[in-house]
Formats: structure tokens, C-alpha cells, sequence
């Protein structure tokens, strides 16, 4: 197996992260719209801080991006 | 009747649209797309430095700095415009100063919800850093950023070249296929790459971001903001209450918390960015006409986001920090 496509394998591997970050963003916008449906007054608030969440839950996945990244462009 | 659509020069839009179409298919023909050289660290535009700092080292005019001026001149044409509009002395202002006006707005009601008595001075972070972001994210849509440029001579990666006219060359596909890893030929570097691809811009809107975030808790609090770190108190009354000892511990780890906060804001614009631009390349080469279109949609969505989700961190994270030590105890922080 030659570096590049070890380079290849490897970026494929690191974007395997992408899972957490896909459940938890998931989980948090089933728990937002049904709090949306039970009280609609309240989704302003939920969406912020759904926003929010996904935010922070979407960050593991850019970090197994810039790896991804890295691993491919860089060296 | 048939007034009442759209029209640029006189010709119906769909026409415009259709004509564009067909040059697009037609272009793509003569010039077929190519797949540029994707690096990270942005591409320098001279080979002497501009000047030289004693410790650091030589400093180059990358392409992302003018991507950075032409931002900023973008920045302060909006300025300008909403500056004249309150100056004309309107209560109610019109076009592009009135939808300045609202999207000012609705940042302002949502400070104002989080950050109470702290808004006017937690909301100029917000709104600079929101609107920064926002006009940097969108000039990866201007036709000619990243695609016009200056050709290097390369010895591995190159393309060859075509001219087109007196002085404009283009790079052309190899002969036999796409694949030009170890050829030597030529490589674009383009006069503009977007500035949220270069990390640079990314950390430094993070280091910002985070130091007027302590800079404001300790303004709030005073000196007792840092006990949120240091807990010299539980230390103090370590032998009368010994768990006091991991409320210690985890004063610790809020700098840890800290300091991370620094790198998931600067990777989150960057990666999604410079995932953007990636993507906008392998589509271009793959898909030369229409396709682009959807994926600049999704840019122009991405974009906006990314703008916003880091403008809107910085002021939860700030209004969190003039809250005392006990309000923040449920704080997820990544």
C-alpha cells in the first residue's frame, strides 16, 4: 500500500467521527420539536438554544473534518 | 401585462437565465474545468515578504489579505450607506438601510433577552462580529474569487496552459484524464481566497472573542470573576469542608474550558468554510453547469449560519460571564 492511499484510508477512518456528532444533532432537534409541538409559545427560545446545541454538537464533526482535511491537503 | 416580470437591460430574466445556461454548457466545452491545488495555509502572492518583524519572521501578502480589504471596504460602503440614511433625517429608513436596520435589530432583541442590564455593552461584539463574519463568508460567492489569478510554474501537481488572448492564459486539462499528480506544469493562485479559509483570521476573531469575554466577567464581578478558575476560597476551607477540594479541581478545569473555547470557535468557522470552498471546486470540476448553483444556495446558508452561530456564542458565552458563580453551575461546555 502506497502513502497515498493510506492517505485516502485514512481521511475515509477520521470522517468515522461524524457519527456522534450526527446522533447528537439527531436527539437534540427530536427533543426541540417536541417541545415546539407540546408548548408552540416557547419556540423562539427552543430554537435559539437549539441553534445552540447543534452548534456545539456540529463541532466534533468539523474537528473530524479538519483532520480529514489535513490528512489529505497538508504534507 | 408582460411588464410586470422581471427585467435586467430590457430582457426578460428567464431569457437572461436561459442564455447563461447555454454560454455555461458551451464554456465548459471549450475550457473543461479544472481541479485547482488544494492547500491549506493560503498561497502567497509574491515571493519577497512585505517586511520583515525581528522574532516572528517575514510576513507575505497572502491572498487572503485581500479578500480581508475588499471585506472591509464592503463593511464600510454599508457604513456609509446607513450612515447617510440616519443623516437624511427619516424616522423610517428605507431599502437597503431599512433591512440593515432590521437584521440590527433582531440581533439587538436577542442580547437583549440573554444579556439584560449588560446589552450595550455585550451587543457591539455581537453585531461587529456577526456582520464581519457574515460579509467575509459571502465573498466565496463573488464570480473570480479563488478562479482568477496568477499562474506559477510548479514542478509536481501543474497543469498545462492555453492562451486565450494577448495576456490571459488558462489552465487546461492533461491530455488522457484529470489525474496530473506528478506532472510539472502550472497552478492558479487566485488574487482572492476567502478569509475564513486562512486560519489566521479564524484565531484571532477566537483570541478576541474569548479575552473581552474575561474582560467583561471581571468588569461585571470584579475581581471575583477569576475565583471562577482559581477557587482560592474552597482551598482556604479545605480542612472544614474537604470536598471544597473538587470544587477546586473544577475551577481548573473552566480554563481548560476556556482555552478550548478558543479552539472549537476558530476550527468551526474554518473547517466549515474551507469545506465549503472544497466542496464549490469538486462539484465545479465534476458538474460544470448548474449543479454550482445548489451547492452556492447551500453556501449562502452555511455562511450565514456560521456568521451567526459565532457571533451568538460570543454573547451567550460573554452574559454568562457577568452572571456570578453560582448561575452557570448547569453550563455545557463541550
Amino acid at each position: 500500500m502506497d502513502a497515498a492511499a493510506a492517505k485516502l484510508i485514512g481521511a475515509g477512518i477520521a470522517m468515522l467521527g461524524t457519527i456522534g456528532a450526527g446522533l447528537g444533532i439527531g436527539i437534540l432537534v427530536s427533543g426541540a420539536v417536541q417541545g415546539i409541538a407540546r408548548n408552540p409559545d416557547a419556540s423562539g427560545d427552543v430554537q435559539t438554544n437549539m441553534i445552540l446545541g447543534i452548534a456545539f454538537a456540529e463541532a466534533v464533526a468539523i474537528y473530524c473534518l479538519v483532520v480529514a482535511l489535513l490528512i489529505l491537503f497538508v504534507g | 401585462m408582460n411588464n410586470t416580470r422581471p427585467r435586467i437591460l430590457g430582457i426578460p430574466n428567464r431569457y437572461l437565465t436561459l442564455a447563461i445556461i447555454v454560454l455555461g454548457i458551451f464554456a465548459a466545452r471549450v475550457y473543461a474545468p479544472v481541479l485547482p491545488h488544494i492547500q491549506v495555509a493560503p498561497e502567497r502572492l509574491s515571493h519577497q515578504p512585505l517586511f520583515t518583524l525581528p522574532v516572528i519572521g517575514p510576513f507575505y501578502l497572502t491572498n487572503t489579505m485581500t479578500a480581508m480589504v475588499i471585506a472591509d471596504i464592503i463593511l464600510l460602503l454599508i457604513t456609509f450607506a446607513v450612515w447617510k440614511a440616519v443623516k437624511s433625517g427619516s424616522l423610517v429608513p428605507q431599502g437597503f438601510s431599512g433591512a440593515i436596520e432590521a437584521f440590527i435589530e433582531v440581533l439587538y432583541n436577542m442580547t437583549e433577552s440573554t444579556a439584560g442590564k449588560w446589552t450595550k455593552k455585550i451587543f457591539p461584539y455581537f453585531g461587529a462580529i456577526t456582520l464581519l463574519v457574515l460579509v467575509v463568508n459571502w465573498t466565496e460567492l463573488i464570480p473570480g474569487v479563488d478562479t482568477i489569478g496568477i499562474l506559477e510554474p510548479v514542478v509536481e501537481h501543474g497543469n498545462p496552459i492555453e492562451q486565450v488572448t494577448s495576456n490571459i492564459y488558462t489552465l487546461i486539462r492533461p491530455e488522457g484524464g484529470t489525474d496530473s499528480d506528478h506532472a510539472a506544469g502550472f497552478t492558479l493562485i487566485g488574487f482572492v481566497r476567502t478569509l475564513s479559509t486562512d486560519l489566521n483570521f479564524t484565531v484571532a476573531l477566537a483570541l478576541i472573542s474569548v479575552f473581552m469575554t474575561q474582560v467583561i466577567g471581571f468588569q461585571a464581578l470584579g475581581p471575583g470573576y477569576f475565583s471562577k478558575f482559581i477557587n482560592i476560597s474552597a482551598l482556604w476551607n479545605v480542612f472544614n469542608k474537604p470536598m471544597g477540594i473538587i470544587d477546586f479541581a473544577v475551577g481548573l478545569l473552566e480554563i481548560v474550558s476556556e482555552i478550548s473555547k478558543i479552539l472549537s470557535f476558530s476550527f468551526r468557522l474554518f473547517g466549515n468554510i474551507f469545506a465549503g470552498t472544497v466542496l464549490l471546486f469538486v462539484i465545479g470540476t465534476l458538474v460544470p453547469v448548474l449543479a454550482p448553483s445548489l451547492f452556492l444556495m447551500l453556501e449562502i446558508f452555511v455562511g450565514l449560519i456560521q456568521a451567526f452561530v459565532f457571533g451568538m456564542l460570543t454573547m451567550v458565552f460573554m452574559s454568562l460571564a457577568t452572571k456570578g458563580h453560582g448561575d452557570h453551575e448547569e453550563q455545557h461546555d463541550h
